[in-house]
């Protein structure tokens, strides 16, 4: 069911007649594939709930009177900017898709280092506009193609640089933010109008109710302007880049340098990648490229490296005795981005890592610091705008496993792990085989380190249903082999609390039965008072997973 | 039944004290907070203590005041600002529940002084990044929730750092662990088992829980263990001091050192609050003003594991070049003051006497947020205030800070008095009040809003204030934990 024309007119009256729609057409595009995980795309084939209608706020006043009468008439809504996963998608037959994409502004404020981003403000155009400045943004896992903002104030949000810059909740300073009853609230200092260097207080956070770890994912309100911290970039104003499509390389002072370490042993690797967290010599640290597995990492790369070269070359690149030789040297690794702020810095890191490299008896991959693959690589990691590269192996993946926390846990399990999918893929050809190990991830997800980011890529074909099932079914199983492991929640289960099966919202009563379980409810409970507080008409939908109290207290 | 017997059956006897002179101790402290006497005092022992006790509360409706830090105490926040108070005090949980080198993690009781857990994490080859040389009596738990500035910003990529993990026993009685603690089980020795440190602090899920127990002056709930972040102890570790003639000669210098994330410690003193920290008597602080230079600025290199020397060298060699390019040199020495001795005073737990009470017996502070650049201007106005106010202007220490990485900084004025001079008294007082009415209006940001400040900060959000008063209804239905405070 359509809005009503009446209620069609009021929404129409706050953003103008260019800024609204129910066009069947448009609406359709609004829609996700929906997600066991809702963390990439989704191994099922049907999608989210068609919206009533999609509005395109211009400013905090227009989102404010959109959120107004949605409480008004009961209508649930919820807000998104580029779309990247089934999280931003409403979860409610007719419910109101906000698509934020006229909100783009950026303002840095160089002194104080930070930058106030709107809700369309990519984290590309973000660093862009740093760099000319002599900064960098913490880029999101998720890419530079993505909002800056939703990773912020919305998602986890961890990246690459992580280490070194914090991630997105250490990064999040004050905030402009319309709860979801339509009030407006500003946090930190600049609720009293002294600007927005600090995102908490006066006295305990009201932010403390807007993104937690997992972000609220556009299911509390709409943030529509975030302070974000920005991190020092000493090197050039723009990154001067030459190669030819789709090879573009970085071309950057002696003082920028990626490294690419390989271990002989998950052992050394933990050790390794805890020196490092110790260290304060890195500047971004990622497992990047053994997402397209281990065993076709190097001619991947090899690969992306030469216009002239296509997926279909793979085994002949792979019989190369070199390539074996450089693949089989880097099976185990993560690649560095070092980066001194002077000559002094530069050459202390470096000497540093030597150190590390040494005490671990790991090397320096000679595959990766060839000039073009090592200017290639630099520019990979310092954009993360090659996420296209994500879905070329089937056109879909997922990611599983996601075991985190605690590094000295899981590298030692990693080959276990490995070997669970290897078997998989082997016995049942519905998903990529590519070795078994397809774990990629940020060297730390966590300001100055002491938690590391993992995720298996399980590649597979969206349009074909046996493949959907596969990869289905490998996401089930190794949420079993999490659960022997007792590692918490594999990540293609992240948001299987957050949305049906069918791509709809869990009823309160379904959430009560879901996480009255938890070890400790309150943890949910309290989230259900929140709700209660700010989003009487329960607007947001389920992604802001709540508990009713008196749920648990009866058992 | 009285309020004593009833806590002597649910904590223990031994726990509870109503006597004069035990109330009289935690009916004011030295700050300018109206004195009330409590009705007892309870030594509260652990987390189940805890819970016992505020679920009481709720029943009885009996407000509750939690301490952590011994005393003195300086900023009224642990005074009752109502009658028929029960205090809470956790100093007597002075236990370190585990250190973990590997992830740098902490677990402590409230009662913990830095003093203490300093001493523990050095046998691990560890140590935590303090506030400025905190009093001796200082709760490393208290301090944290306080968010009291550490002297290295840089190490400092959430604001609320070190802080991590926690268990709590919100006001309406419910007890839980916060961050990702609060995923499993409650047991912490399972949690070990399992290698999970209690590193994350966020969530655990969309609820930050742990920000809404900072800067709440005890509020909300009351913490019974925390995890704090550590480092690895410095194997090389040198401090210089960067001297100026004006505060404003020293603000690129800092910006850049910060901007670079060079350096361990860093921060400004002006002449008297530097002469106050090294200062052994009121006398050699007299005369230690009169010679140093007028503002300092303090700054640090080290190495920890990893070729300290090395690190140590880039960073003095690195640092040096900024300074001489802001026209400025760093130095081992000021007139009278060696860079050593201002480092082993600035990290370290003072004496017996609190640093700031040698100058005059007393002393009231004034701090906030700002942006560097501003803190000039507050400075000029403080020293108008005080002309106006005949308070002498030389007496009044400076201190800024850099927080979180320099994306703000702790402006703080330290006004030092003699409480035995009422006239004196008196004027402070008039000076203090007048001084934080005009920084408010000036944009100052009272982010831990003590006293007075609550009402000048929470005046000008009225949304902010509104959001904040429906959750302390939800953790706090009762309005039994420390009402009163961080209201209007």
């Amino acid at each position: 069911m359509a809005l009503s024309p009446e209620v069609y007119k009021a929404f129409e009256d706050v953003v103008g007649a260019r800024n609204i729609s129910q066009d069947p057409a448009v609406l359709e595009c609004y829609r996700c594939y929906a997600a066991q995980s809702s963390a990439h795309y989704g191994p099922f084939d049907h999608k989210t709930p068609m919206p009533g209608a999609v509005i395109m706020p211009g400013s905090t006043e227009e989102v404010q009177g959109i959120i107004r009468l949605c409480n008004k008439y009961k209508i649930p809504f919820k807000a998104a900017t580029t779309f990247w996963a089934a999280m931003g998608y409403i979860g409610d037959e007719n419910a109101i898709q906000l698509d934020m994409r006229r909100m783009k502004k950026i303002e840095i404020n160089e002194r104080d280092q930070y930058a106030v981003v709107e809700p369309y403000a990519i984290g590309a155009v973000v660093q862009v506009e740093a760099m000319k400045r002599g900064f960098n943004l913490n880029m999101a896992g998720v890419g530079c193609s993505s909002s800056t903002l939703a990773g912020t104030a919305g998602w986890v949000a961890f990246g690459p640089s992580s280490l070194f810059m914090g991630t997105a909740s250490e990064n999040m300073l004050a905030a402009e933010w319309v709860l979801p009853n339509g009030e407006i609230l500003h946090t930190g200092s600049l609720g009293a109008g002294s600007g927005w260097f600090c995102g908490e207080g006066p006295g305990p956070s009201t932010r403390a109710i807007l993104r937690g770890k997992q972000g609220t994912t556009g299911a509390f309100g709409v943030c529509t302007r975030v302070a974000v911290r920005l991190h020092p970039w000493p090197g050039p104003a723009v990154i001067p880049t030459y190669g030819t499509i789709p090879a573009y390389r970085a071309k950057l002072p002696e003082t920028i340098k990626t490294v690419t370490v390989c271990y002989p042993s998950w052992d050394a690797y933990a050790e390794g990648a805890n020196l490092l967290h110790q260290s304060d010599i890195v500047y971004l640290g990622h497992r990047q490229f053994n997402m397209f597995g281990r065993d076709i990492k190097t001619a991947m790369i090899k690969i992306l490296n030469d216009p002239d070269l296509q997926l279909c070359d793979l085994p002949e690149i792979m019989a190369d005795p070199y390539i074996k030789e450089q693949n089989e040297k880097m099976k185990i690794e993560v690649s560095l981005v070092i980066v001194g702020m002077t000559q002094r810095d530069f050459d202390y890191k470096m000497k540093a890592l030597d150190e590390i490299i040494r005490r671990v008896g790991a090397w320096k991959s000679e595959f990766m610091l060839e000039k073009p693959i090592h200017d290639w690589t630099l520019l990979y990691l310092l954009r993360l705008g090659h996420k296209n590269l994500n879905y070329t192996l089937c056109g879909s993946y997922e990611g599983n496993f996601g075991m985190s926390p605690n590094v000295f846990v899981t590298a030692p399990l990693m080959e276990s792990a490995a070997k669970l999918k290897d078997d998989y893929a082997k016995k049942y050809p519905y998903i990529a085989d590519t070795g078994g190990d397809s774990d990629m991830g940020s060297l730390a997800i966590l300001g100055g380190g002491g938690v590391t980011g993992w995720e298996f890529f399980t590649c597979f074909d969206r349009f074909d249903k046996a493949s959907i099932k596969g990869a289905c079914d490998m996401v089930n199983i190794s949420q079993k082999w999490m659960d022997d492991h007792k590692l918490g929640v594999d990540m293609g289960h992240w948001n299987a609390n957050a949305r049906r099966e069918d791509g709809f919202n869990y009823t309160q009563e379904q959430h009560n039965e879901m996480l009255s379980k938890l070890p400790q409810p309150w943890v949910c409970g309290y989230q259900y008072l929140v709700k209660k507080a700010f989003n009487p008409y329960d607007l947001g939908g389920s992604y802001y997973r709540t508990c009713d109290p008196a749920s648990f207290a009866k058992k | 039944m009285g309020i004593k017997t009833d806590l002597a059956n649910l904590i223990g006897a031994e726990k509870v004290s109503d006597d004069a002179k035990t109330l009289a101790l935690y009916a004011k402290d030295k700050s300018f907070a109206k004195p009330m006497t409590p009705e007892c005092v309870v030594r509260v022992s652990s987390g189940e203590d805890v819970e016992k006790l505020v679920k009481w509360a709720n029943e009885t409706k009996t407000p509750l005041v939690p301490v952590s830090s011994g005393a003195p105490h300086f900023r009224g926040d642990t005074v009752p600002s109502v009658p028929q108070a029960v205090i809470v005090d956790l100093s007597g949980m002075k236990k370190i529940l585990n250190i973990n080198k590997q992830q740098r993690i902490a677990v402590i009781e409230p009662g913990v002084t830095y003093g203490e857990l300093s001493k523990a994490l050095a046998k691990h080859g560890m140590m935590i990044s303090t506030s400025l040389a905190p009093k001796a009596t200082k709760s490393v738990v208290g301090s944290v929730l306080e968010c009291e500035p550490r002297l290295n910003c840089n190490h400092q990529w959430a604001y609320t750092e070190p802080l991590r993990c926690t268990e709590v026993t919100w006001g309406d009685g419910n007890r839980m662990y916060t961050g990702e603690a609060g995923l499993a089980p409650m047991d912490l020795e399972a949690q070990w088992k399992e290698q999970k440190w209690q590193v994350e602090p966020v969530g655990p899920m969309m609820l930050d829980y742990y920000r809404l127990l900072t800067q709440a002056e005890g509020t909300m709930g009351i913490v019974s263990w925390a995890s704090v972040r550590c480092e690895l102890a410095y194997q090389a570790h040198k401090m210089f001091l960067v001297p100026a003639a004006k505060e404003e000669d020293l603000l690129d210098f800092v910006y850049r050192v910060v901007h670079f994330r060079f350096g361990e410690e860093l921060f400004i003193l002006n002449n008297a609050q530097l002469a106050s920290l090294v200062g052994e008597t009121a006398e050699e602080i007299a005369a230690l003003k009169a010679e140093l230079p007028q503002w300092v600025a303090c700054v640090s290199v080290g190495g920890r594991d990893l070729l300290p020397q090395d690190r140590a060298e880039q960073q003095e060699a690195d640092i040096s070049d900024i300074a001489q390019q802001c026209g400025l040199k760093l130095q081992n020495a000021v007139t009278g003051v060696s860079a050593a001795k201002v480092l082993e005073k600035a990290t370290n737990p003072c004496g017996k006497t609190y640093w700031k009470d040698t100058f005059k017996g007393s002393f009231q502070d004034i701090f906030f947020l700002t942006t560097l650049d501003k803190t000039a201007e507050f400075v000029a106005k403080m020293e108008k205030l005080a002309i106006e106010a005949g308070y002498t202007v030389n007496d009044i220490g400076v201190y800024v800070q850099p927080v979180h990485m320099g994306s703000a900084y702790h402006c703080e004025f330290t006004i030092p008095y003699n409480p035995e001079n009422a006239k004196e008294t008196a004027k402070v007082k008039a000076l203090f009040e007048k001084a934080s009415a005009e920084f408010s209006a000036m944009g100052a940001f009272y982010a831990r809003p003590y006293g007075p400040w609550a009402r000048l900060q929470l005046n000008k959000d009225a949304m902010g204030t509104q959001t904040l008063k429906t959750l302390k209804g939800i953790f706090d239905p009762n309005n039994i934990m420390n009402p009163g405070k961080v209201t209007i």
